[in-house]
């Protein structure tokens, strides 16, 4: 297949894998901090970067060894999901030993996947506590998907565009985090996952992404064919 | 307990940058002039490593400005979101950059990358403040995304010249790229644009105090990639280049700590000092 045309669908699956990804992810925000909402007490930003860096080393060592780009990109996804299992678990563990409030969702009476009733533990006035199942599941499957994102780009950069290994890192994250950060915008900053009704903006990010990736895939396309990588 | 009334304190405060004129401008007149001294600065070959460190201090300021203008209005997602996104497009935009530039042959083709990442800012900013896409609903949100694709871009590619030297495509990617130097500048940088307000922002934010603090991150900026280009001297300047850009980055950090430190301790209605800093002021 001709290079342009691997390069920009490949940077395209990443963005746009990058943004369903944060659509998952419990992210709380400010309130979270103060435990008054559902979710991790920081901004998406942080978050996805954060599980897009581990997802991103945990790729590029095995792109050190294999040349398979489904076991390059699952690994990227298993670095970030490592990320965001340890995070979500930490933070229910201050909340619920160190501020003493039970998880609980707060757009749901009752979770989706375990059918556990939450109404009785959200507390009045608040939106939620910590990161119930439901979440964590969503957390888990946002990283997944949005390191598997990362990493293939990744792969792409590395291996069709034939960047070197930091400089395919480093723009893969650059361009991860422009559409992580669009999405953010989207959600408004906070969601708790998949069950919350913020959920259903989800295409209209996903067209943005779409168009920004097209850009920044031509770009890199630009770059690595004028640069003389190609 | 030192108790300053806050009123007489809004006209004595102007801080200066290093060139002398009257700052600050407003935010268009600041953009403009930051913006040509930038470009200046990354067209001609051959300056040695302070000009474009200060080059750089003007293109990280009219950054860190735009996303004070921006996220004056409350993004939702917090103040660094927009800091990023101006990195990730800055260092797309300056490969784009750097590639144009081995390509074509003369640094100006550098601008190509600038201009395509202002048209990708333009892009994305519509994007998300048109009512039937993401409906953000921020005022001038299209100009500060072109703005901060364009601000990010140029300060990219001047740290990359710093530290390679040049903007030649395989000497930038082997002394500022394949050395992990470009993590560093991408983390620095976009502290440089987003801390300011990100720190500063509140009831009492006032323009020039917040700035003050881009500048200091710049002048720390420049003292590791001063460091960075002492130990890999890239240009014909040698050694003196990255000893000088240290001195200099040195220089601009204390003179804007100290200046940050005092004005906002005169602003404050009152001080508590623990000791440490109170010993500055």
């Amino acid at each position: 297949m001709d290079p342009i045309l691997v390069i920009v669908v490949c940077v395209i699956v990443g963005g746009v894998l990058a943004s369903l990804g944060v659509h998952l992810l419990p992210v709380g925000g400010a309130p979270a901090a103060m435990g008054t909402a559902t979710g991790i007490a920081t901004g998406t930003v942080m978050l996805m970067l954060g599980a897009a860096m581990c997802g991103l080393f945990t790729a590029s060592s095995v792109a050190e060894f294999s040349g398979n780009i489904l076991l390059v990109s699952l690994s990227g996804a298993v670095g970030a999901w490592i990320m965001m299992g340890v995070t979500m678990l930490m933070a229910n563990l201050i909340y619920v030993f160190g501020t003493g409030i039970v998880p609980a969702s707060g757009r749901v009476d009752v979770d989706p996947i375990t059918k556990e009733s939450q109404k009785e533990y959200k507390t009045p006035q608040c939106d939620g506590h910590g990161v119930p199942n439901v979440s964590y599941i969503s957390g888990m499957m946002g990283a997944l998907v949005g390191g598997f994102g990362g990493a293939f780009m990744y792969f792409a950069l590395l291996n069709y565009a034939n960047f070197e290994a930091t400089m395919a890192g480093v723009t893969a994250m650059g361009i991860f985090v422009a559409n992580a950060i669009i999405a953010a915008y989207n959600i408004g900053g906070t969601i708790e996952g998949f069950h919350d009704p913020k959920f259903k903006r989800l295409p209209k990010a996903l067209v943005t992404c779409f168009v920004i990736s097209l850009f920044c895939g031509v770009s890199v396309w630009l770059a690595a064919n004028l640069g003389g990588l190609l | 307990m030192t108790v300053t009334p806050a009123v007489e304190e809004e006209e004595k405060v102007e801080a200066k940058p290093a060139e002398g004129f009257v700052f600050p401008p407003d935010e268009t007149r600041l953009g403009v002039i930051s913006a040509i001294i930038a470009v200046i600065i990354v067209i001609i070959p051959g300056l040695p490593a302070v000009i474009k460190a200060v080059g750089m201090i003007f293109a990280l300021l009219w950054g860190a400005d735009s996303v004070r203008k921006t996220s004056k209005y409350g993004l939702g997602t917090g103040v660094p979101s927009i800091g990023v996104l101006a990195m990730g497009y800055g260092i797309v935009g300056a490969l784009l950059g750097i590639a144009f530039v081995s390509k074509i042959g003369y640094q100006v083709a550098a601008l190509g990358g600038v201009l395509l990442m202002g048209v990708l800012g333009l892009i994305s900013g519509m994007m998300s403040n048109s009512e039937k896409v993401i409906g953000m609903k921020i005022p001038k949100l299209e100009r500060g995304m072109m703005e901060l694709g364009m601000a990010g871009s140029l300060a990219m590619l001047l740290q990359l010249s710093i530290v390679a030297g040049s903007l030649n495509f395989d000497v930038v990617v082997d002394k500022a790229i394949s050395n992990g130097l470009i993590a560093l500048m991408f983390v620095l940088s976009m502290m440089a644009m987003f801390h300011p307000y990100n720190a500063c922002l509140g009831p009492d934010e006032r323009r020039p105090r917040t700035l003050m603090v881009s500048v200091e991150i710049s002048g720390l900026l420049s003292i590791i990639l001063g460091i960075a280009l002492a130990a890999t001297p890239g240009s014909m300047w040698g050694v003196a280049d990255g000893v000088s850009l240290i001195i200099f980055g040195a220089l601009v950090w204390i003179v804007f700590y100290v200046k940050f430190v005092k004005t906002a301790m005169r602003e404050a209605y009152s001080v508590v000092g623990t000791g440490l800093i109170k010993t500055i002021g």
